[in-house]
């Protein structure tokens, strides 16, 4: 076995035997598991809804929820994909590289015959399967709940949608890792590590689109609708320049399109660059850093 | 190939202004036990990181095993074993599992044989399955010794190895070191300031004072040439007070 190889089988047992890592998994699971479900509620309490408005005859219109396409029900999944996957994503990139700070391992295996970007690419390459395997497992288990909602296995089409949307899931996530591994790797104690890029994340998720948008905080919780966007205005100067940084909308814009979402429009491409801009640009940092930086010291 | 286990030219090292290490012209011959000896902050774990590639020089070459620290620092990392002086582990794995990483780490292509080699050769046989997190300040030195070796490594670096030890560890840790040299042919270089235990391991040994080197010699011919001191320490510290700062 190759050192690359090693160090890629090491990071997956590593994480594996890590607890805060597997709380968060279970809980992204579960909310996975649970999102057709709570689309599945959501219907049927506006369907009741519906149907005693139409029985008094308040209404004549048909029931916008009559007919939704089973991928309606995946669309929570993205909001638990932007929230809880990426602060778990953090959470394992930043005990990752506190792993070895944490231990004091670095100068043993930087004594060995792996450069530090041949041995940081490896550790990021055997998160990435970790959580290659954890998204399997969530399309997985979305499917199955759909189907069970629905009472019928989705189309061909749907499921390469919903695979299409965790692949897009990977790589935004694995961005998220690189955040937080670089934290890791820089920061000079553990809780300076977790909290720089949970504001980071924040900042890209919440803070950057409203100033594009002068939406209000709450409607960016929305799962793939996109927040309003004024043509006009400071807002319009912000949304240019704030648009492409806020990763977050662009991957719910990506999402919105993949699960069709009527309300919808334009094409993926612009999103998909923009997830795959940063995510080179973290990878890039993650690797760059020096044998130095790797050495300092942890103040905890 | 070269005799020299090791060789140092002119090597230097600054922190900012700080001059760490000056000039530092050493020459180790394969197999010997070398100690370099010095007070705290003289520049000893500055010229061990050199040596394993850890830190790089500021000026100066170093070979270690006739490679170049900087140019083949590659085919320096495949010759040389380190223990730092504080050995840590990854505690939530078993001794034998981080054994596994570092030996593929270092390509070995057989790990649990060359693991249990090295377990037998530090007299820890029977350790392999235990969690590191149990592990003693003793236990934990010995392990060390068992990752630094377990790729054969012509030469093997030791920073302040009895450090922190009890007296039946420290006496363990020689027994191993002696035994690493004499039955496997390694060269040993170790940091110490414990001159008794220099007198009972060591070949050879050079002393540095405020990054320069201001003796090298054979410590029986060291203790030859100063009959009027008692022991190694006291030649340690009139060698050392005879220095100008």
């Amino acid at each position: 076995m190759s050192p690359w190889a090693a160090t890629v089988g090491h990071e997956l047992r590593s994480a594996g035997r890590e607890r805060l890592p597997q709380l968060l998994l279970m809980i992204f699971i579960g909310m996975s598991a649970a999102s057709a479900f709570i689309g599945s509620a959501a219907k049927a309490t506006v369907t009741e809804v519906y149907n005693s408005a139409a029985g008094q005859g308040l209404t004549n219109a048909a029931n916008p929820f009559g007919n939704v396409p089973p991928l309606y029900y995946a669309r929570n999944t993205v909001i638990y994909i932007l929230l809880i996957g990426a602060l778990l994503a953090i959470v394992i990139g930043v005990q990752s590289a506190m792993r070895d700070r944490r231990a004091r391992t670095i100068d043993l295996v930087l004594t060995r015959c792996l450069s530090p970007a041949g041995y940081l690419g490896a550790k990021m390459t055997g998160i990435g399967l970790g959580l290659l395997a954890v998204l399997g497992a969530s399309a997985l288990i979305s499917v199955l709940c759909i189907s069970a909602v629905t009472g019928s296995i989705p189309a061909p089409d749907q499921l390469l949608r919903l695979l299409a949307l965790f692949g897009v899931a990977w790589l935004f996530l694995l961005f998220f890792v690189a955040l937080g591994t670089l934290s890791g790797l820089h920061a000079s104690s553990y809780t300076t590590a977790l909290l720089v890029p949970i504001v980071i994340w924040s900042v890209i998720i919440f803070v950057l689109p409203l100033l594009g948008t002068a939406a209000h905080p709450v409607s960016l919780l929305n799962p793939v609708t996109p927040p309003a966007a004024p043509q006009t205005g400071i807002f319009a100067l912000t949304r240019s320049l704030t648009g492409p940084l806020s990763l977050g909308e662009q991957f719910k814009h990506v999402a919105a399109i993949l699960l069709k979402d009527p309300q919808a429009t334009g094409t993926m491409t612009g999103g998909i660059t923009v997830i795959l801009v940063f995510l080179a640009a973290g990878i890039s940092a993650v690797v760059l850093t020096g044998r130095t930086s790797m050495r300092k010291e942890l103040h905890d | 190939m070269t005799d020299m286990a090791i060789e140092t030219s002119a090597l230097a090292k600054t922190y900012g202004s700080k001059q760490a290490l000056e000039a530092l012209s050493l020459e180790v011959p394969r197999g010997e036990i070398f100690g370099l000896l010095g007070h705290n902050g003289a520049g000893k774990t500055t010229t061990v990181n050199i040596l394993t590639t850890l830190l790089p020089a500021s000026s100066g070459t170093a070979r270690i095993a006739g490679h170049d620290v900087t140019t083949g620092a590659d085919r320096v990392r495949r010759s040389i074993g380190y223990l730092p002086e504080n050995v840590h582990f990854y505690d939530n794995l078993t001794l034998t599992e981080n054994l596994t990483f570092f030996a593929r780490l270092s390509g070995v292509p057989d790990p649990a044989a060359r693991i249990a080699a090295a377990l037998e050769a530090v007299d820890f046989t029977g350790h392999g399955q235990e969690k590191m997190s149990t592990f003693s300040k003793g236990m934990r030195q010995r392990a060390g010794i068992a990752q630094a070796i377990l790729h054969e490594p012509a030469v093997l670096f030791l920073d302040e190895p009895t450090s922190g030890l009890d007296p039946q560890g420290v006496a363990k840790l020689r027994e191993i070191i002696i035994s690493l040299n004499q039955s496997l042919g390694m060269t040993v270089f170790m940091n110490t300031h414990l001159l008794a235990e220099v007198t009972k391991t060591c070949t050879s040994i050079g002393i540095l004072s405020s990054g320069r080197l201001i003796y090298q010699n054979s410590v029986a011919a060291t203790l030859g040439a100063f009959p009027d001191q008692a022991s190694l320490e006291d030649i340690y510290l009139h060698i050392e007070a005879g220095t100008p700062s």
